[in-house]
């Protein structure tokens, strides 16, 4: 990761010597907006998105003087979202009749690109295995290292090498050559 | 490293900075070609999964604890700009004039435009959140308590066994917590805003809904339910279980 994973000595030092109520203002402003993004991804839906952010944030704020490093506070962040994301949805088992019909309704809801370039990505990530898929949502929405996704899901750096490797394997083998040609243009 | 396990580390971690990794692909042109390639399948689907940010996501999150940053605006003394001065008198003037003038009508209309405001935030709100989702007991009634803590300390909720859901809410122009009550006589959604409290109980129907809003300390407390008996029902258990500790 990135930003924070850059952050100085000096850095840390005056994370130190903020008050809870600085560090949470700081954790939200720096990490509120790739946290949105990744919570719409897995809930499909902006009002189930809101509610586990606040739930996360409340659990984070009520944590807060666990977080020692300013550095690792992305990862523990997004620890502590994916646990409420779970909890909040271990009962509840969408039973969808036409998947695709049902992702095209959640996209379009959510406010994702609608072109079928967008599309068709997203639907070669949805269709990757959970082990697979997991490492890679992190890394492209969150942008962690290996070894942060790994700290994370708790598993081995090696484990999570081998999952991105083939995750984005099999994304290319899904993607067929007219969607992959149609790429690279598609960031505005 | 040779190309195929340059390729291998490319698919597990294309922006690693391992020194092998990097001379690769300065030496190799078709491996250079392959980092590109897996780059930009990422870019662009970081790219299909970018959505428009709220632009007050990072204000409600620190709503929940009451940490609105205020805002700072450096201004010019506006006294000091003649023609400023001059419009001030004449609103003096004005102000003066109203003061005087205003009559029993006059803050009867304040209430009513109080009233309907608060009430069109809440129903507003409910008509953008039909579905509230249902938390166990013991969740809600903690949350609950939690964002009281923040949004106006002084303020208690003792427990309440039927306490659906609680979250703090931008309800037209205002932001209160929103919650619901499920009762023998249905659901019934509450608000409590913080503010200036309207002077009296104000009952009315709106689209098959009965409401109610009602001054509480430090603000109102709209209640809106499907039926009459559902909306006395709620009140009665809320005046119990809300007090105030000072």
């Amino acid at each position: 990761m990135s930003d924070s994973g850059k952050k100085t000595s000096s850095e840390q030092v005056n994370y130190d010597m903020l008050d809870k109520n600085q560090k949470y203002a700081l954790l939200i402003e720096a990490h509120a907006q790739d946290l949105y993004k990744y919570a719409l991804w897995l809930c499909k839906d902006k009002n189930m998105a809101d509610d586990v952010m606040q739930e996360a944030f409340l659990r984070a704020w009520k944590s807060l003087d666990s977080l020692r490093e300013a550095k690792a506070a992305k990862g523990w962040l997004f620890t502590i979202f994916r646990r409420e994301h779970a909890r909040q949805f271990e009962r509840k088992q969408f039973q969808y009749t036409d998947v695709e019909e049902m992702d095209t309704l959640a996209d379009g809801q959510v406010g994702y690109d609608d072109r079928p370039e967008a599309f068709a990505l997203r639907t070669a990530l949805r269709s990757l295995p959970a082990d697979y898929r997991e490492p890679l949502e992190m890394q492209v929405l969150g942008g962690f290292s290996c070894d942060e996704i790994a700290t994370i899901l708790d598993i081995s750096s090696s484990a999570v090498m081998t999952r991105l490797f083939r995750a984005r394997k099999k994304m290319r083998e899904l993607l067929d050559d007219d969607v992959v040609s149609g790429l690279g243009g598609m960031q505005q | 490293m040779n190309c195929l396990e340059f390729k291998r580390l490319a698919l597990a971690e294309p922006h690693s900075e391992q020194h092998e990794f990097v001379q690769h692909a300065r030496n190799c042109p078709e491996c250079l070609k392959y980092l590109g390639g897996v780059k930009q399948m990422d870019a662009d689907l970081s790219a299909s999964l970018d959505v428009k940010i709220p632009s007050d996501l990072v204000a409600r999150l620190k709503l929940h604890q009451g940490m609105e940053t205020p805002v700072e605006v450096i201004r010019t003394p506006i006294w000091r700009q003649p023609r400023y001065a001059i419009a001030a008198s004449f609103m003096v003037v004005f102000l003066m004039t109203g003061i005087f003038t205003t009559s029993w009508l006059g803050f009867q209309q304040q209430i009513s435009n109080d009233y309907e405001s608060l009430l069109a935030g809440v129903i507003e709100h409910m008509e953008d959140v039909p579905m509230t989702p249902v938390w166990e007991v013991e969740r809600a009634n903690t949350t609950a308590n939690t964002l009281l803590a923040s949004y106006q300390p002084n303020m208690k909720l003792k427990h309440l066994d039927n306490l659906q859901f609680t979250k703090i809410c931008p309800m037209g122009r205002y932001r209160g917590i929103h919650a619901s009550l499920e009762t023998a006589d249905g659901t019934v959604t509450f608000a409590y805003i913080k503010g200036e409290p309207i002077g009296e109980v104000l009952d009315t129907a709106y689209q098959g809904m009965v409401t109610r809003v009602k001054p509480v300390r430090g603000g109102n407390l709209v209640i809106v339910s499907h039926s009459s008996r559902g909306l006395q029902s709620a009140d009665r258990q809320l005046e119990q279980a809300i007090y105030w500790e000072i």
